[in-house]
């Protein structure tokens, strides 16, 4: 399949908010309520069987934060990028990690350095983070040591 | 008295009752000490590479006596920290500090237990230099340091050591 004929199929199932192409991989932004159909729907009929990785982006400007989620399929060798815009004062979204297990991990990750909260996931803890360091990946995290890189 | 063979004579000091044996008993000692520094090797990052590296055949670290990497720091001497000291870390520095007998030295080795190095701006886990959390004795600069440097860094330990006093002089 090519970045078109995925981009057919994904549209008679979900609403795709917007499409475009990066290096021949389809990268659909798509609502946040749609998020699991999406990937119920990547997973059991086009097959993608391999969530490669899943993170986020702060855009501070727009006051969101995205969402990425990175799909692999052993079977074909496509790929497919879900983005999902949440948010920044308050970003919640769904779990997948009954779905694909890694991105239990991931989502405590991506919780972690974001502080995206993943609706009914089954352990939401920090996973490598110490206490006292919150959301170190937002752009305007501060903590008492930090050193803003001067500029030359 | 082939013992005394290059001693400096700076170290003779004037301590009433008994100054030559005092002063050649510090010397001894502090020979003895330069020359069996057993380690506590902290590799933590690519410096480490560097740090077997001097241990290996080329560069052969046991002519300098620093044979042994203690394999607990309760027998060590001096610790080399050579790496990024990420704030996790932390605790486990200290601790194995604290268990290493007295006297004991620690060699920062390499930018990043310096100073951060290139981890020092916008960073979120890194300890702006070891010396921060335990005290520092030399500073090896280089990122890596060639194992040379870390020679070089190693026999100004040694000088420093050479200088160590038994006990406090009467002022």
């Amino acid at each position: 399949m090519n970045y078109q004929e995925i981009l057919e199929k994904l549209k008679s199932k979900i609403n795709i908010i917007e499409a475009k192409e990066d290096l021949g991989i389809l990268n659909a932004t798509i609502d946040k309520k749609s998020i699991r159909d999406a990937v119920i729907y990547l997973k059991n009929e086009l097959n993608f069987d391999h969530l490669n990785f899943l993170t986020a982006i702060d855009w501070i400007a727009n006051l969101q934060i995205e969402v990425i989620y990175r799909f692999y399929s052993y079977q074909t060798k496509d790929k497919v990028v879900l983005r999902v815009k949440l948010e920044r004062t308050k970003p919640e979204i769904e779990t997948i990690s009954d779905l694909f297990k890694t991105a239990n991990w991931h989502e405590r990750e991506v919780y972690e350095m974001f502080g995206v909260k993943f609706l009914n996931h089954p352990d939401l803890r920090k996973l490598l983070l110490p206490d006292g360091i919150e959301m170190p990946l937002r752009k305007d995290f501060t903590c008492e040591d930090f050193e803003k890189k001067p500029e030359f | 008295m082939g013992l005394m063979d290059g001693v400096d004579p700076v170290l003779v000091k004037k301590i009433p009752g008994g100054q030559i044996i005092i002063s050649s008993l510090e010397w001894a000692i502090n020979t003895a000490r330069k020359n069996s520094i057993w380690t506590v090797t902290f590799g933590l990052r690519c410096c480490a590479i560097e740090m077997m590296a001097i241990a290996a055949a080329k560069y052969d670290w046991a002519r300098f006596g620093l044979e042994v990497p203690a394999a607990s720091p309760r027998r060590a001497d001096m610790m080399i920290v050579a790496g990024t000291v990420v704030k996790k870390m932390v605790p486990v520095i200290k601790r194995l500090y604290e268990q290493m007998p007295e006297p004991k030295y620690v060699i920062a080795m390499g930018s990043c237990a310096i100073s951060g190095g290139p981890f020092k701006y916008d960073t979120y886990s890194v300890v702006k230099g070891v010396d921060k959390i335990i005290p520092v004795d030399v500073y090896v600069p280089g990122c890596p340091p060639r194992p040379e440097a870390l020679f070089e860094g190693i026999m100004k330990l040694q000088d420093k050591i050479m200088k160590q006093r038994l006990i406090k002089e009467a002022k």
